[in-house]
């Protein structure tokens, strides 16, 4: 498990070495975004594609109504695509930070009870028949309950020490699971519906949903990556740290409030994806190194590709929901990759 | 015409000869295992609703001693004993009900638990169209009442057939999509409500290669452009992306189903032709004027 001793001490410099890859990575998202746009149960040659997005963007400001395929493309393709986007990168920024920030190679985004707090909210706004806009709002506002909770057990004084936090964050995640659970056997008909929830589906994101979720991304991925000096500092230690002035604890608050509030935002419209936060921070770190001014933005890039590509998948194959896919082929791929460590 | 006639001749017939089960009676269920009946079970929990209805069709209402919480028609059965559902079956209450056959769904873990306690159980599961009524006639098999359950099985054959004749000259039959949940989940034609739908006169847009009860991408939905959607309202409908200009929600096609239809129509058993019918009025309003 020694993946933070690794490149410990590499250079500053690490962008013009890692240039091409950073560009193959680039052009892998390019395209899957491609790709995906091209594929789906209904198959659309690349000429007509191509075509449509021509003709979308030629006709945005001439109000003529889109017809066909250019209604698949234009209207639940390229908005399912970034939302794929958006919310990969989200998972796997944020699984990063928290990777560093609690020196715990098994942290992700949902560490501290995010995902069962959106879970619950989603379970109640479903279950009590609520209308289906409300369950996104019904998501967010408990996941974010759920982790002023962990925040509030886990405090010591001013202090957030890292083992509270993950005890609190599995205690408060339990007790949340096990109302979701109670609701759902009350609830019976609708259990299919809270199910499909808690495994995560891109189905029906459209441009509004991505509008509103990008904010919430873009602020606590941005928070993030402008943090990731103050995280490679971090990683010295607290004590060293803080001797080179760090604030550790602001650091570590900031870092948890910055996430938890773009997960919440992902996972209210889109449900509980996972391993995609724990795994992409991996896959980063053995081919760019540990220094998180670099990780944390490639794994913007490569989370976004990963998750685009999950959801293709799961759009023409059987497996039919994108968190299924990710559970399925991550992890079997997370155990190669440990299984590699151990024997390199 | 001669066919309404044939019918009533025949049941007429099935109600000269009486036919009486003999006991024991030994059967294979719906798990596969092979129960033996003592004696004509007297004290009965039925754990699924439709076997719940489909005894008090059968006229044995008064042999059960309680039901599951979903069961709550006929009325009488709603004052009967609450044993728990599915997922959370109170098999210490059912036990101390005395009975002496419990008729379970082949989903859940009631069987081992209950032989266990020495009480005989049988689990009965119409899923398809044609499996409402052979079940039906399983139950009367059960419960010496093989007469009635033929007579109530040609009564149901006959009521559906009297919608279809409706709707089978229907002129324009509306492609259909009928949604059971907002994942988005629909019925496959060969599913026990998509053989329904098809019989209330709606072209469904699901193709049987698709499963029973698949999982629809929403472009297949855009791409089959429904002139009739159910179990969804039109707001719904329109907030949907790439939805706004389907032919459906562009012509206010879009219908949720009543919450006691919808009741109904989960479940095979004798209310079969009154979930037809509610279907065939949402489809083709114009023939029931």
């Amino acid at each position: 498990m020694n993946l933070e001793q690794e490149g410990r001490a590499a250079a500053p410099a690490v962008w013009p070495k890692r240039l091409g890859q950073t560009a193959a990575l680039v052009a892998a998202l390019l395209a899957a975004v491609v790709l995906a746009v091209g594929l789906g149960s209904v198959t659309i040659p690349p000429g007509e594609v191509l075509g449509a997005l021509w003709r979308g963007l030629t006709q945005l400001g001439g109000g003529a109504e889109l017809t066909g395929n250019d209604v698949i493309v234009w209207q639940i393709r390229l908005p399912r695509v970034a939302m794929g986007l958006v919310v990969g990168a989200c998972l796997a920024v944020c699984g990063g930070a928290f990777q560093g920030v609690f020196r715990n190679p098994l942290a992700d985004p949902y560490l501290l009870g995010v995902a069962s707090g959106a879970g619950l909210g989603a379970t109640v706004a479903i279950v009590a028949g609520w209308p289906h806009s409300s369950i996104p709002l019904a998501a967010l506002l408990l996941a974010l309950a759920a982790v002023s909770v962990t925040l509030v057990l886990a405090r010591e004084g001013r202090r957030f020490p890292p083992t509270r936090l993950i005890l609190a964050g599995v205690v408060v995640g339990s007790v949340l699971t096990a109302c979701t659970t109670f609701l759902i056997l009350r609830g019976e008909d609708r259990a299919r519906q809270v199910l499909a929830y808690t495994l995560g589906d891109l189905g029906f994101s459209g441009w509004r949903d991505v509008a509103t979720v990008l904010p919430y991304a873009a602020l606590g991925c941005g928070v993030l990556v402008l943090l990731g000096r103050a995280l490679d500092t971090l990683q010295l230690g607290d004590l060293t740290a803080r001797s080179l002035g760090v604030p550790v604890e602001r650091l570590r608050l900031l870092v948890v409030v910055a996430a938890s509030l773009a997960t919440a935002a992902a996972v209210a419209y889109v449900g509980i994806i996972g391993f995609v936060g724990l795994v992409v921070p991996h896959v980063v770190r053995l081919a760019w190194g540990t220094t998180h001014r670099v990780l944390l933005p490639v794994c913007a890039l490569m989370g976004g590709t990963l998750l685009v590509l999950a959801d293709l998948l799961a759009r023409v194959t059987l497996l039919s929901q994108v968190g299924v896919v990710t559970t399925l082929l991550g992890g079997p791929f997370f155990l190669w990759l440990l299984r590699r460590e151990r024997h390199g | 015409m001669r066919r309404v006639f044939l019918c009533t001749l025949g049941l007429a017939l099935t109600g000269a000869v009486a036919s009486a089960t003999s006991y024991p009676l030994t059967l294979t269920d719906d798990l596969g295992r092979k129960v033996t009946l003592r004696a004509e079970p007297k004290r009965i929990v039925s754990v699924l609703p439709s076997t719940t209805e489909t005894l008090c069709a059968l006229g044995v209402c008064d042999r059960l001693v309680g039901v599951d919480d979903f069961s709550d028609y006929p009325q009488q059965v709603t004052k009967l004993p609450k044993v728990g559902g599915l997922y959370d079956p109170d098999i210490e209450k059912m036990v101390a009900l005395k009975p002496d056959l419990v008729l379970v769904s082949k989903y859940g873990k009631l069987v081992e638990p209950l032989t266990q306690a020495g009480i005989t159980v049988l689990a009965v599961n119409p899923e398809t169209y044609e499996e409402v009524f052979s079940k039906t006639l399983t139950l009367g098999r059960v419960v010496n009442r093989e007469a009635q359950a033929r007579a109530l099985v040609l009564n149901m054959r006959r009521d559906i057939a009297r919608v279809e004749i409706l709707t089978k000259n229907a002129v324009r039959k509306p492609t259909t999509y009928l949604e059971i949940d907002p994942t988005p989940y629909s019925i496959g034609p060969n599913s026990f409500m998509g053989v329904l739908l098809t019989k209330a006169g709606a072209r469904n847009i699901i193709p049987a290669s698709m499963g029973d009860f698949p999982k629809v991408d929403p472009e297949f939905i855009v791409k089959a452009n429904p002139q009739l959607m159910l179990g969804l309202d039109l707001k719904t409908a329109r907030s949907r992306p790439g939805w706004q200009n389907l032919q459906a929600v562009r012509t206010g096609r879009v219908i949720e189903i009543p919450k006691d239809l919808n009741t109904i129509l989960g479940r095979p058993g004798p209310r079969l032709p009154q979930a037809l019918r509610g279907l065939a009025r949402l489809v083709h309003p114009e023939l029931f004027r």
